[in-house]
C-alpha cells in the first residue's frame, strides 16, 4: 500500500488557511447604485432600481447599454459631457487621436452602510464573543461610473473602509467595457461586448449588487482538503476576478451569454500561469401577453410601470486547474501538482408584478492529489466536493417596503472533516425586511436562523440565531 | 361734402366707436406678484374667482401638457373648469401620469396609466382645484393642472409679472395659486381701461 506522505505541518497550515478564509468570506466587496447617474440625468434612483442596488428592467437596460438610456440618451442628459475631440475627428483618424468624451462632472458617488448585529450566546470554547456589535461591519464606498462616448463605459468602486475605522478594504469592480464590438459583422446590437479589468463574474445573481446585508453562503464556499489531501483552492464565486470577459445580449436581452478568462485568484495577484474559464448562458421568457408590452423596456401596467412578468433559466460552468508545489518547497521531488476543478450550476428567476423568486444550485468539484515523497508518485485522493445554493423570494408590499425570505444551504462533508463546520450540511433561513426611507436611504433588517455554523473548536452543534439591522445610504 | 367723403367719415366714426367699445369689453388686469419665502415668483397662477350668476363654457380645444426630457411642459397649466387636457409623451421612455387629489380631495385621485413615446391620453377636469401631476416611472417629475372657475387667468413669468386678458369691467375677487405658497385673495375693480394689481404670496 502506498504510503501517504503528507507533511503534518502542511495539513495544519492548509486547515488554518481554510478556517481563515471561511471567516473572511463575508468581506465580499459591495458595489451599489449610482447617484452620479441620478445627477447626470436629474432623475430619481427608482428610475433604475426597485430596491437599490437591485436593478429593475430599465436599470438592466441602462447598464447593458453602457450606462446610457436605451434610446435617445443624449436628449435626457442634463449635464453634457466634455468632448475630448470633435466628433468629426473620426474622419482624420489615424492622423489624430480618436475622439472621445468624459462626463461633464466627476461621476463620483458615495455609499455608507453600517449594520448592527445581535447573536445568541456563543460557546466559551471559542473565546468570549460579545453578543452584540454596533455598526460593524461599517463600510464607506466610493463609486465612479459612466461612459466615455457611444460604446465605452467604465466602473470603479472601492471600499475605503470596512470592518472598522480606517480598516483597508479594497477595489471591488474596476473595469472598462466596450459595447457592441460585433457591429462590423452586422450582428444584432450588443451581440458581443468585452470587459477588461477586475469584475464580478457574470453570476446568475450578483453578490456585489445584492440587496441582502449578508452574502450568499454558496458564493463564499472554498475547497480545502485539509487532512484529506492537498486540495487548497481559495476561489470564491462572490469575490471579483481579474480578467477579460466577452458576452452579449442580443434579442432585447432575453438571451444572454458570457465567456470570461480570469486569473482564478479572485482579486489577488495570479498564483499560477494557467487561467480559468467561466461560461454562462441564460434565456428569459417574457410572459407578458401583449406583444407591444413585450417590446417595451418596462411593462406598463394600468397604474404604472413594472418589470415584465418573466422567467429566466440559466446555467454556468467554471473550470480551472489549481497548482501546488510549483517551486518544490512543499513536496521535494514531486513537481507541480495540478488539480483540475470545476463549478457548475443552474439558476432560475421568476418575476410577477411585485413578486419575484429566484435561486440557484451549484456543485463544486476539486481533484485531490496525494503525493508520496518517498516514491515520487502521485495518486488521486477523494475529490473535494460540495454542493449548495439558495432560494430567495421578495415581495414589494409598497414601493418602499420589501419583505424578503431566503434560504441558504451548503453541503460540504470536507468542511466537517476539517472542523470548519460541525455538520456536513449548513443551512440558514433569513427572513428580512427593507424600508426605503428615501429613494437613496434605507433601513435593512435580517433575522438569521442557522441550523449549523462553522465555528472551529466547538464540540456540539447548536442552534444559532442572529439579527442584523442597519442603515444604507448613498449620495 | 360729397357722398363718398360722407361715407368715409361715417365709416371712420363707426370704426372708432367699435374700437372704443371693444376695449371697454376687453380690459386687462396687469400686475406683479412678489413672493416671501419662496424661491421664485414664477409659475404662480393668478385668476378671477367665481362670478356669481355667471358660468363659462369649457373651451372646445383641449389644452396640452407634454412630457419632454422627463419634465412636464408646462410645469403649471391653469385651465377653466371642464377643460380637456391632453397628456403627450414625447420621450423615448415610458411615462405615467397620475394625480393623488384635485384641490386636496383625495377621492378625485386618478391614474391615466403609462404609455410610450408619441402617444397621448386626455382627461376632462370638472373639479376646481390643483391636480398635482406625478409620474410613477420617474418620481422626480412634477407638474400641475390648476382648474379655475373663470376663463380669466394667467401664469406669472420669471419676474412675477402677469396679464389677465379679456376681462370685462367690473368688481372681482382675484386669487392666486402657487406650488409652495399660501393662496392670496384680493378684490379688484376693473375699469374699461383695465386694472393694475400687485400681490404678495407668502410661504
Amino acid at each position: 500500500m502506498m504510503r501517504r506522505a503528507i507533511d503534518a505541518g502542511l495539513v495544519v497550515a492548509l486547515a488554518g488557511v481554510a478556517v481563515f478564509l471561511w471567516f473572511t468570506a463575508c468581506a465580499v466587496p459591495r458595489a451599489s447604485a449610482i447617484p452620479a447617474f441620478a445627477r447626470k440625468y436629474q432623475t430619481s434612483c427608482t428610475t433604475c432600481h426597485n430596491d437599490y442596488p437591485e436593478l429593475n428592467d430599465f436599470g438592466e437596460a441602462f447598464k447593458k447599454n453602457g450606462f446610457k438610456f436605451p434610446k435617445d440618451d443624449e436628449s435626457f442628459v442634463k449635464e453634457p459631457p466634455v468632448l475630448l475631440g470633435a466628433k468629426a475627428q473620426r474622419e482624420v483618424f489615424p492622423k489624430s487621436v480618436f475622439p472621445g468624451e468624459i462626463p461633464g462632472m466627476i461621476p463620483i458617488s458615495f455609499r455608507y452602510s453600517g449594520f448592527a448585529s445581535y447573536n445568541n450566546r456563543q460557546p466559551l470554547a471559542i473565546g468570549f464573543q460579545p453578543r452584540s456589535d454596533l455598526f460593524m461591519p461599517n463600510t464607506f464606498t466610493v463609486i465612479g461610473a459612466g461612459s466615455f462616448g457611444p460604446n465605452l463605459s467604465f466602473w470603479v468602486d472601492n471600499d475605503i473602509s470596512s470592518g472598522g475605522a480606517n480598516a483597508a478594504a479594497g477595489l471591488g469592480d474596476g473595469y472598462l467595457k466596450v459595447n457592441d464590438i460585433s457591429r462590423p459583422l452586422h450582428l444584432p446590437k450588443d451581440t458581443m461586448n468585452v470587459r477588461f479589468g477586475q469584475f464580478e463574474l457574470d453570476l446568475p445573481f450578483t453578490q456585489a449588487r445584492s440587496i441582502d446585508p449578508t452574502g450568499y453562503d454558496i458564493y463564499s464556499e472554498a475547497s480545502f482538503a485539509g487532512v484529506q489531501g492537498t486540495t487548497s483552492n481559495a476561489l470564491q464565486f462572490g469575490i471579483p476576478q481579474r480578467g477579460i470577459e466577452i458576452g452579449g445580449y442580443p434579442n432585447d436581452g432575453n438571451f444572454e451569454w458570457s465567456l470570461a478568462v480570469v486569473n482564478g485568484s479572485n482579486n489577488n495577484a495570479a498564483m499560477r500561469n494557467s487561467k480559468d474559464i467561466y461560461v454562462r448562458v441564460s434565456q428569459r421568457f417574457n410572459l407578458e401577453r401583449d406583444p407591444e408590452v413585450r417590446k417595451e423596456v418596462q411593462a406598463a401596467g394600468p397604474t404604472g410601470p413594472r418589470d415584465h412578468t418573466s422567467i429566466r433559466f440559466g446555467a454556468f460552468y467554471y473550470y480551472g486547474e489549481n497548482e501546488l508545489n510549483q517551486d518544490g518547497s512543499l513536496f521535494a521531488g514531486i513537481g507541480t501538482l495540478k488539480e483540475p476543478f470545476y463549478r457548475a450550476g443552474g439558476d432560475v428567476r421568476f418575476k410577477y408584478r411585485q413578486f419575484e423568486v429566484y435561486g440557484l444550485g451549484m456543485f463544486g468539484h476539486d481533484n485531490n492529489l496525494i503525493p508520496n515523497t518517498d516514491t515520487g508518485m502521485v495518486s488521486r485522493g477523494v475529490p473535494v466536493n460540495f454542493s449548495g445554493g439558495f432560494a430567495q423570494a421578495q415581495y414589494w408590499i409598497y414601493p418602499w417596503m420589501i419583505a424578503i425570505m431566503r434560504y441558504d444551504f451548503v453541503n460540504s462533508p470536507t468542511d466537517m472533516l476539517n472542523s470548519v463546520s460541525t455538520l456536513a450540511t449548513r443551512n440558514r433561513f433569513s427572513p428580512g425586511a427593507q424600508f426605503l426611507i428615501r429613494a437613496n436611504i434605507k433601513a435593512v433588517f435580517e433575522f438569521q436562523r442557522n441550523w449549523e455554523i462553522p465555528i472551529p473548536g466547538s464540540v456540539l452543534p447548536f442552534r444559532h440565531y442572529g439579527f442584523v439591522a442597519g442603515v444604507d445610504y448613498l449620495f | 361734402m360729397s357722398m363718398s367723403k360722407m361715407t368715409g367719415v361715417l365709416a371712420g366714426v363707426v370704426l372708432m366707436c367699435g374700437l372704443s367699445l371693444s376695449s371697454a369689453r376687453a380690459a386687462e388686469i396687469k400686475g406683479k406678484v412678489a413672493v416671501q419665502g419662496l424661491r421664485s415668483p414664477e409659475n404662480i397662477v393668478v385668476y378671477v374667482d367665481a362670478i356669481p350668476g355667471k358660468t363659462f363654457p369649457a373651451p372646445a380645444q383641449p389644452a396640452l401638457i407634454d412630457q419632454r426630457k422627463m419634465t412636464f411642459v408646462p410645469h403649471v397649466l391653469p385651465v377653466l373648469k371642464g377643460t380637456t387636457v391632453e397628456f403627450l409623451n414625447s420621450d423615448a421612455v415610458g411615462h405615467n401620469v397620475y394625480w393623488p387629489s384635485v384641490g386636496g380631495n383625495k377621492k378625485l385621485t386618478h391614474n391615466l396609466g403609462t404609455w410610450p413615446q408619441g402617444q397621448k391620453k386626455s382627461f376632462q377636469f370638472n373639479d376646481l382645484g390643483a391636480a398635482s401631476l406625478l409620474c410613477n416611472v420617474h418620481p422626480e417629475m412634477s407638474g400641475y393642472v390648476v382648474v379655475v372657475p373663470t376663463p380669466y387667468f394667467a401664469t406669472t413669468d420669471k419676474e412675477g409679472s402677469f396679464v389677465i386678458k379679456d376681462v370685462p369691467p367690473g368688481h372681482y375677487t382675484v386669487k392666486t395659486w402657487s406650488e409652495d405658497g399660501k393662496p392670496t385673495t384680493q378684490d379688484v375693480d376693473v375699469a374699461a381701461s383695465g386694472a393694475a394689481l400687485n400681490l404678495t404670496v407668502k410661504k
